[in-house]
């Protein structure tokens, strides 16, 4: 059947532009609730243009008037099946506060993701230990840095504290937001490597594990064992593991990329993903701040004991933090729930 | 739920999306150029914004300087992504070089996207942005059938193109009163028949833009399509050609292809 466009359009006119004026005042509302009658006249509008949509894409040549029925039709869909979030609790304070007990959840939640990554580096820090250890040439190729490979020359360099000039409080804060930039944006990476299946993690992981490992023997082949846990561990507490969670984010998201069919909950999937990653973020800047202010300084002003002493205290509370926080919380609810339902 | 293959031949990309109740529209997609030039354009809001903020941070620390680039550093960081996704999560998918460019991030579903979604498809940008230029997240973006970087693959993401589509107007053309080409009713029957939808809405767009164009082109354009239809559609006596400026012969024509039902009525 052709449509008179011309008949057509008069009778159908008035009920677009009242569709066009009830979305640009839904549009303009900051909360985007309807109300009852709204979400009535909303649907009963949404059907008829619908149904005019249909009518003249086979019944008529007006490709214009066709895009302007399907964006409006397009328009009303997304108001009537859309669900805003709840305004009021995306600006409560307390839900900022929420993250630091949602990390750790979601951290035990997706362990098996964080043992691969441990996995992965240990494999590579093993690897990168033993070529030094049996072939100390490899060395040269294996560690990118001059003075990674002069542990004797750098140690000598720190505890002169020939650069003790450039330690000033100043220096110290440029420093530190460079690392924190630049070891977000590696764990990032790492994280959003994940897309790759995994495979990009994973090879990121390894290498920084050869690093890791080749360093540790080459300094400690060389007696400096002491001098590296007390330059690395104040720091390497939190910047180690944080890397590592990054790792566990980016293999989570391959799993989810992987299993998406199944997966009916895309957005649970993407807030355990994002928690993961604000939670790393927080560990590299205290990680940064400790690596400018703390480590850089060597025996004569901080003893080592007492660096290593500081190292231990952190990794023991990350590991706390990671491991208990937010469990008390769980059961609290979890008892809350049994009396409820007993009632 | 959705399907790439479009209906009928689209000259550019677009999703087709099918709702619950089974109401079928399609939405144009953004290509990779306006994408970029948006970005390039956020790009420059963001650095100047942090640069803004920077000379107060340097007036504030002005006795500490070396805190105050450790407050612009990271906060510069933070702003590069949480621009991108703040807006778009909570100004209706848009920043503000979307919004001047005419795109729009939505769910691939063509719901308005969550704010998960936009915080996702901006952390991505650290594998998009690989190794240079955002190579990686071109070569997604072309060789995808919904134009997505990796950012929208992850995340569920369109950037769909939001274009101003003006409200129907009376066309002026359907207020002719008299359409000298009805009087050959089985060669108008014939036009009708044999014009393709292409055709037809060039025709029409022509006509709609004629005080846009310069005279010269209107009046080459016009004498383009008017013999294209004379003389491979259908060929009306030359003694009517004789009385129709071409501008007339196309507004008639246009009559017969969208409007007239009187052609119905006539008995062939």
């Amino acid at each position: 059947m052709i449509l008179d466009l011309e008949r057509f359009q008069a009778q159908a006119r008035p009920r677009w532009s009242n569709l066009e004026s009830l979305l640009a005042a839904l549009e303009g509302r900051p909360d985007r609730r309807l109300h009852p009658a709204e979400a009535e006249q909303l649907q009963d509008l949404y059907v008829r243009t619908a149904v005019d949509l249909n009518r003249v894409r086979h019944g008529a040549l007006a490709p214009e008037l066709m895009q302007y029925l399907e964006r409006l039709v397009a328009r009303a869909y997304s108001e009537l099946y859309y669900a805003p979030p709840e305004r009021s609790e995306i600006w409560k304070p307390r839900r900022w506060l929420r993250i630091f007990t949602a990390f750790p959840e979601t951290f035990r939640r997706q362990a098996r993701h964080f043992a691969l990554a441990v996995l992965i580096t240990l494999l590579g820090s093993t690897l990168g230990g033993l070529a030094v250890r049996y072939d100390p040439a490899s060395v040269d190729v294996l560690l990118p840095a001059d003075y990674l490979r002069n542990p004797v020359r750098r140690v000598h360099e720190e505890e002169q504290g020939k650069r003790r000039e450039l330690h000033s409080a100043q220096t110290e804060a440029v420093f530190s937001a460079g690392l924190i930039k630049h070891n977000i944006e590696v764990a990032l990476l790492a994280a959003a490597l994940g897309v790759t299946f995994g495979i990009g993690t994973a090879l990121l992981l390894f290498e920084n594990g050869v690093l890791l490992g080749a360093v540790a023997v080459h300094y400690t082949r060389q007696g400096f064992g002491l001098f590296l846990t007390a330059w690395l561990l104040p720091h390497g507490a939190f910047e180690i593991p944080s890397i590592l969670v990054a790792g566990q984010a980016g293999f989570y998201l391959a799993r989810v990329l992987l299993r998406r069919r199944e997966d009916r909950n895309m957005r649970q999937s993407m807030r355990e993903w994002l928690v993961l990653i604000a939670g790393l973020a927080m560990m590299l800047v205290w990680a940064g701040v400790m690596e400018a202010f703390f480590s850089q300084h060597h025996a004569p002003v901080l003893p080592y004991w007492f660096k290593v002493a500081v190292g231990a205290a952190e990794l023991a509370l990350l590991t706390s933090y990671l491991l208990l926080v937010g469990r008390k919380e769980t059961a609290a609810e979890a008892r809350a729930r049994v009396s409820w339902e007993n009632k | 739920m959705i399907d790439s293959q479009p209906i009928g031949r689209p000259t550019t990309a677009e999703v087709t999306i099918v709702t619950p109740e089974g109401v079928l529209f399609r939405l144009p997609l953004a290509g990779p150029a306006s994408r970029l030039y948006a970005m390039l354009l956020d790009a420059v809001i963001v650095l100047g914004t942090v640069n803004g903020i920077g000379l107060l941070v340097y007036w504030i620390f002005a006795k500490a300087p070396g805190f105050g680039v450790m407050v612009i550093t990271l906060g510069e960081f933070a702003i590069w992504f949480a621009y991108g996704a703040l807006l778009e999560g909570f100004w209706n998918g848009q920043t503000i070089g979307k919004r001047l460019f005419h795109l729009r991030v939505i769910d691939q579903t063509g719901l308005p996207l969550r704010i998960e979604q936009a915080w996702v498809r901006n952390l991505m940008r650290v594998f998009d942005a690989l190794p240079f230029a955002y190579l990686v997240g071109g070569i997604s973006v072309l060789s995808s059938p919904l134009m997505q970087r990796f950012g929208d693959r992850v995340a569920g993401t369109l950037v769909m193109r939001q274009t101003p589509v003006a409200a129907p107007g009376e066309d002026f053309w359907t207020r002719q009163k008299y359409n000298s080409l009805l009087d050959y009713p089985a060669i108008a029957m014939k036009l009708r028949r044999a014009a393709t939808p292409e055709l037809a809405s060039l025709i029409q767009d022509a006509l709609r833009r004629r005080n846009e164009l310069a005279a010269y082109a209107r009046r080459e354009i016009y004498r383009d399509l008017a013999s294209y239809v004379q003389s491979e559609i259908s060929p009306f006596p030359d003694e009517l050609l004789e009385m129709l400026s071409d501008e007339q012969y196309l507004i008639n024509a246009a009559g017969v292809l969208f409007n007239d039902q009187r052609l119905s009525r006539v008995r062939i």
